[in-house]
Parts: C-alpha cells; sequence; structure tokens
C-alpha cells in the first residue's frame, strides 16, 4: 500500500469519526436520549479510549482507571471553584497531576503482571477513594463531593450546554487521532508485542519495564483529559468517581464495546451510557441489567460488540474468512 | 496509651484480622490450585451473611450456624461446575471479568431482594450479654470475641486438613505444580471443585460472622474484597500462612491506626501495601518468579 493511499484513508476514517462525533448531540436525541448525554458519551469515550490503549495494546487489565478520572476531576474542579475559571488552566493542572500520579502508580504496579497487576491498580486506585473521603474532605467535600464548581471559561465565554459540546468534541477528536497513531506506530507495535510475549521481548533486549511505564503514563493522561472535562462539565465530582466499581463499569464498557480496537470501547460508553438513561427510567433494576448484560459478552462474545461481524460471518459466512476471527483470541492469553 | 486501652485495640484488631483471614484463605487457596483470582469472594460474603441474617431471625441461631456454611460449600461446587471450569483455559483477564460479573449480579440481586439500606443482624441472644474480661480491663462484647475464636479453630482445622490428610497432600501438590498432578493420575477436576468449595465455606463462614459484629448491605461483599486481595498479594499469593500472617498485619494496623494515627487510618493497609510491595514484590510469604 503506497504512502499516499494510507493517508486518504486515515483522512476519510477521521472524517467518518468527526461526522459521528459531531453529529452526536442530534442523533442521540432521536432514539430517546438528551443532548447532554452526548457530551456525556464523549467525555466517558475518552477515558475508555485511554484504557484501551493500556488494555487492549498491553494486555494489563487496570481496575484503576477511576483514580486517574477522578483525581483529574477532582483537581480541575477545585480550580475551578477557588482559583480560576479558564478552563485550560485548570485542565492543564489537573492533567498535570494525574500524569505524575499515573507515574508513580505505574512504577509500584507494573513490576507484577496479570492477576496481581489489576488486584494491586484496583486497591491503590481504592486508596485515592478513602484519601477525599476523610484525610483531605477540607479540599474535596468528604462525602458530598465537590459541589458548586463555577462554569468554566473560554476566552471570556461561558462553556455549558452547546459550547461545551462542541468544546468536547474537539478533544475526543484529538484523542481518537493521538491514539490512533499512538496504535499504528513501530511504538504501538512494540506494546502489543508485549501483550503476546513479555518474556520474549526482554530478551530481545528490549527494556519492556519503560515501555510498560510509558503505556500506562499515556493512559492516565486520557483518564486526566476525561476526568478534567468530565468536571468542567458536570460542575459537580461525586465521590464514587473515585471507587473501585466505577473503575470496574469503565473496563465493563469496553469489553462490551471490544477491547483492543479503539473506537470499540467508545461505542460500548455509548452503549451503556445510553441503556442507562433508558433502563433506569423504566427499572430499579439497571445495575442487575447491566451486570447480566456483561457477563453474557465476557461469556459468548469476548471480543465485544466489534467482533460481531466477524462472529457473523464466520457463522453465516464462506470458510475463508475463518482464520483472522481466531488471531485475536489467542493473543489475549 | 495505657495497658487496657492497648488490649481493647488489641482484641479489636484481632476480630478484624480474623474476617481478613477468613477471606483472605478462601483467595488465595482458590488462586493457588486453579490460578483464578476470584473477584466474586466479596458476594459469597455476602451471600452468606444474608443467609445467616434469614436463618437466624427465622429459625434459630444454631440452624444458621450448621446450615450457611453446608450451603456455601455447596453453592461452591456449583460456583465451580457451573462456570468456572469453562474459563481454567480462557486468559486471566476473562477470568477476572467473568468473576467480577457474577459478583456484580449477587450484589444487584441482594439489592433487589433485602433493599439497599443497611440491615442490623443481631448476634444471638447468648452472645449479647457483654462479658468481663480478666486482668481488670472492663467489659467487652462477647460476639467479637467468638469470631477470634472461631477463626482459630477453623485455621487449625484447615492447616491440619492441608497438612496431615491425602487431600492436603493433593491440594498442596496442585498449588505446587497443577500440570504435574495430572500427570500422576489424580483426579486435578474434582480436587479443584472441592478447593472453591471450601474457599466460598470459608467466606460464608466469615459472612455469618462479622455480619452482626458490623452491619450488612448489598455492597459490602465488594467493599470487604479490596482489603482481601491486599492480604493476599502482601502476604504472597498462594501461600496459606502469608494470609494469616498479612491479615493479622493488616487487622492490627487498622485497629491501632484509629488510635495512634486516625487521619490515616482508612488508607493504613493500602501504605503498609505499598512499602511491603516496593521491597517485597512478591509478597512475605510469596514464591520467587510467580508473576
Amino acid at each position: 500500500m503506497s504512502k499516499r493511499n494510507t493517508i486518504t484513508k486515515e483522512i476519510i476514517y477521521m472524517g467518518i469519526a468527526a461526522a459521528v462525533i459531531f453529529s452526536l448531540r442530534w442523533t442521540v436525541p432521536l432514539i430517546g436520549g438528551y443532548p447532554e448525554l452526548a457530551t456525556r458519551i464523549l467525555i466517558f469515550g475518552i477515558l475508555v479510549l485511554g484504557l484501551d490503549i493500556l488494555v487492549g495494546l498491553t494486555g494489563y487489565l487496570s481496575f484503576g482507571h477511576a483514580a486517574f478520572w477522578g483525581v483529574g476531576a477532582y483537581v480541575c474542579g477545585y480550580i475551578l471553584l477557588h482559583l480560576t475559571q479558564n478552563v485550560f488552566v485548570a485542565m492543564a493542572i489537573g492533567i498535570a497531576v494525574v500524569t505524575l500520579i499515573a507515574f508513580l502508580l505505574g512504577v509500584i504496579t507494573l513490576r507484577r503482571h496479570g492477576i496481581y497487576f489489576a488486584i494491586l491498580t484496583l486497591a491503590f486506585a481504592e486508596m485515592f477513594y478513602y484519601l477525599a473521603l476523610a484525610p483531605l474532605q477540607t479540599w474535596t467535600g468528604g462525602d458530598n463531593g465537590l459541589t458548586g464548581i463555577r462554569r468554566p471559561e473560554l476566552f471570556g465565554t461561558e462553556l455549558h450546554g452547546f459550547s461545551m459540546y462542541i468544546f468536547v468534541c474537539i478533544w475526543t477528536l484529538l484523542a481518537l487521532y493521538v491514539a490512533r497513531r499512538i496504535k499504528n506506530s513501530p511504538y504501538g507495535l512494540m506494546l502489543r508485542a508485549i501483550k503476546s510475549n513479555e518474556t520474549r521481548l526482554a530478551y530481545t533486549g528490549v527494556n519492556v519495564f519503560n515501555y510498560k511505564v510509558m503505556a500506562f503514563v499515556i493512559s492516565g493522561f486520557f483518564g486526566g483529559v476525561a476526568g478534567t472535562l468530565f468536571a468542567a462539565y458536570e460542575t459537580y465530582v461525586p465521590t464514587e468517581s473515585l471507587h473501585w466499581t466505577f473503575s470496574g463499569e469503565i473496563v465493563i464498557m469496553s469489553v462490551i464495546g471490544g477491547f483492543g480496537t479503539l473506537v470499540g470501547p467508545m461505542i460500548g460508553a455509548g452503549i451503556v451510557l445510553y441503556l442507562e438513561n433508558v433502563l433506569s427510567a423504566m427499572t430499579e433494576q439497571w445495575h442487575l441489567i447491566l451486570g447480566i448484560i456483561f457477563m453474557s459478552f465476557v461469556i459468548f462474545l469476548p471480543g465485544g460488540v466489534m467482533s460481531l461481524p466477524d462472529k457473523l460471518r464466520k457463522l453465516f459466512g464462506s470458510k475463508r474468512d475463518e482464520a483472522t476471527g481466531t488471531v485475536k483470541q489467542q493473543a489475549g492469553d | 496509651m495505657s495497658f487496657s486501652q492497648f488490649a481493647l485495640q488489641l482484641i479489636t484488631g484481632l476480630q478484624i484480622s480474623a474476617i481478613y483471614v477468613l477471606v483472605a484463605l478462601g483467595l488465595t487457596l482458590i488462586f493457588g490450585t486453579l490460578g483464578v483470582a476470584n473477584f466474586a469472594h466479596g458476594a459469597l460474603y455476602v451471600i452468606g451473611a444474608y443467609l445467616g441474617l434469614v436463618i437466624s431471625s427465622q429459625i434459630g441461631w444454631a440452624w444458621a450456624i450448621i446450615v450457611v456454611p453446608i450451603v456455601l460449600f455447596t453453592l461452591g461446587i456449583l460456583f465451580d461446575r457451573g462456570l468456572l471450569q469453562f474459563f481454567y483455559k480462557r486468559p486471566v483477564t476473562d477470568q477476572i471479568l467473568v468473576t467480577f460479573g457474577l459478583a456484580i449480579i449477587v450484589q444487584e440481586l441482594a439489592r433487589t431482594i433485602f433493599g439497599g439500606t443497611t440491615r442490623p443482624f443481631p448476634p444471638p441472644q447468648w452472645a449479647r450479654i457483654p462479658v468481663e474480661l480478666p486482668f481488670g480491663l472492663g467489659f467487652y462484647p462477647p460476639w467479637r470475641l467468638i469470631i477470634i475464636a472461631v477463626t482459630v479453630v477453623v485455621v487449625i482445622l484447615l492447616f491440619i486438613l492441608l497438612r496431615y490428610t491425602k487431600f492436603g497432600l493433593m491440594v498442596r501438590a496442585g498449588m505446587r505444580d497443577p500440570e504435574m498432578v495430572r500427570y500422576l493420575g489424580i483426579d486435578a477436576t474434582r480436587l479443584f471443585t472441592l478447593v472453591v468449595g471450601i474457599g466460598s465455606m470459608l467466606a460464608g463462614i466469615a459472612g455469618i460472622m462479622n455480619g452482626p459484629a458490623q452491619s450488612i448491605d448489598p455492597s459490602s461483599g465488594m467493599v470487604l474484597l479490596v482489603p482481601a486481595f491486599l492480604v493476599v498479594v502482601i502476604g504472597g499469593m498462594g501461600s496459606l500462612v502469608g494470609a494469616v500472617i498479612a491479615g493479622l498485619i493488616m487487622g492490627l494496623a487498622s485497629s491501632f491506626s484509629v488510635v495512634f494515627a486516625p487521619q490515616i487510618a482508612q488508607i493504613i493497609i493500602y501504605l503498609v501495601a505499598v512499602a511491603v510491595l516496593i521491597f517485597r514484590p512478591r509478597g512475605l510469604f510469596g514464591v520467587e518468579g510467580i508473576g
């Protein structure tokens, strides 16, 4: 494939993505949502995109992304509340703090693999939850969360409603572009090599640990962007944003969408938030339904929605495609 | 700090430790033999607690004490046969996800049946009157003492089972090298199933014991799961002795920090975990090379 051809493809891809992202505010209400739900979906989309860079590429399942999201939201919210309403300043500081935390957490937790890593990220994220709850409650508002955050400003105009939506759209598009660049770069290839066989990669002389920490920090950076955006959009930070079940929730979104595909987790976030909106109005057992949906995916469709076309092709189509579907599965081992 | 104050904190700490140890032992047993990190372990604890609440209030405490461990053992076996066995060969992330999914479903079912609020769970009549402790320590609710005693007995029984029986020998062999156990012609599947049953029973005992000491709500299993996992990791995953020692450390740390450093009481176990992992990533009694 020639280079020009690749660029054209990339432009078409990003063009379609932009069209979907920028029209979400009008398409979501068509199926029973409300306009602000679109903004919410996009912010969560950035978060799961970051999670996918870590989990989808390196295979390290993190149960601690609530820490990135929550810390970002708290710092950004605190700055908006007390220091300045400049959205860039608030976000920049929030993201910087999150990135630093991601680095420290990464250095501690990435010393272990698989199960240990999942448990350790979970535990340390939980530490931030308890920190916000009691020792730091003068700043975080303790149990009530951070309330009364002032609306952010961008060049003198207040961001809310439509302007907030456009602001988030731009960030989402940027995040998707960067994530795709990372995935398709030689660096992304390294990360995927970690997933398929870490020991083999180490034997070739690569400093695997550095690559893992870097992936973790990038993932945290995305989480920081999403978290700070959330505080600016919601003007309220609930304590639950730091709880480990929140980390679980975004893992659920990603699984439903399909880890390792970048767009998949974003679609998963859209599906879960949309269903939450529709179903929680009808029934109190929304979380039970979500749990059942999630388990069905893990058992019957581990590749998520994104693997559905492949599966269907395998079921009804010709035999020639059969080889492609199974490769992904084994890589996860 | 006076002697009596110290002694009371010690007892409180030991009670917290006892619950950590019961839950962590099951987790580490299941991990050691099956290699599965059971995120649904907190759910088993919650089932034990609610089942204990229902049986003790409807029929009586004596029945609850007999029935809950048996039911949980059976549930554990069904859990392994009905779900876990299909995930032995799947990637570890899938095992985590499927048990996590089950944990959510159990938690939400409990919420649907019993409501989301905390339910008082009175201890048996005979364990409500505070008893006088020796050495002039004053009065203390006996239920907490009973929790400690029961845990000590359970742990001793478990160690006897694993150390001095043929079954225990096979389990320990399975924890060392599951592949080899299969080659020797031992029915590893049956072994695994029984281990899950025992682990679930321990979680159930923890549930029925700890329910009256604290209170229960549907999410208490998820809340307990995090420190229990930390205990397992700090002790060294798959190490039974490690789970007991780490459980003691964590329980005492959280109890004494309430007196000495109340600001960090909530996060002390995480700080301990950070300290241990920086200097000894494999955990206190962990085997080198695993993970």
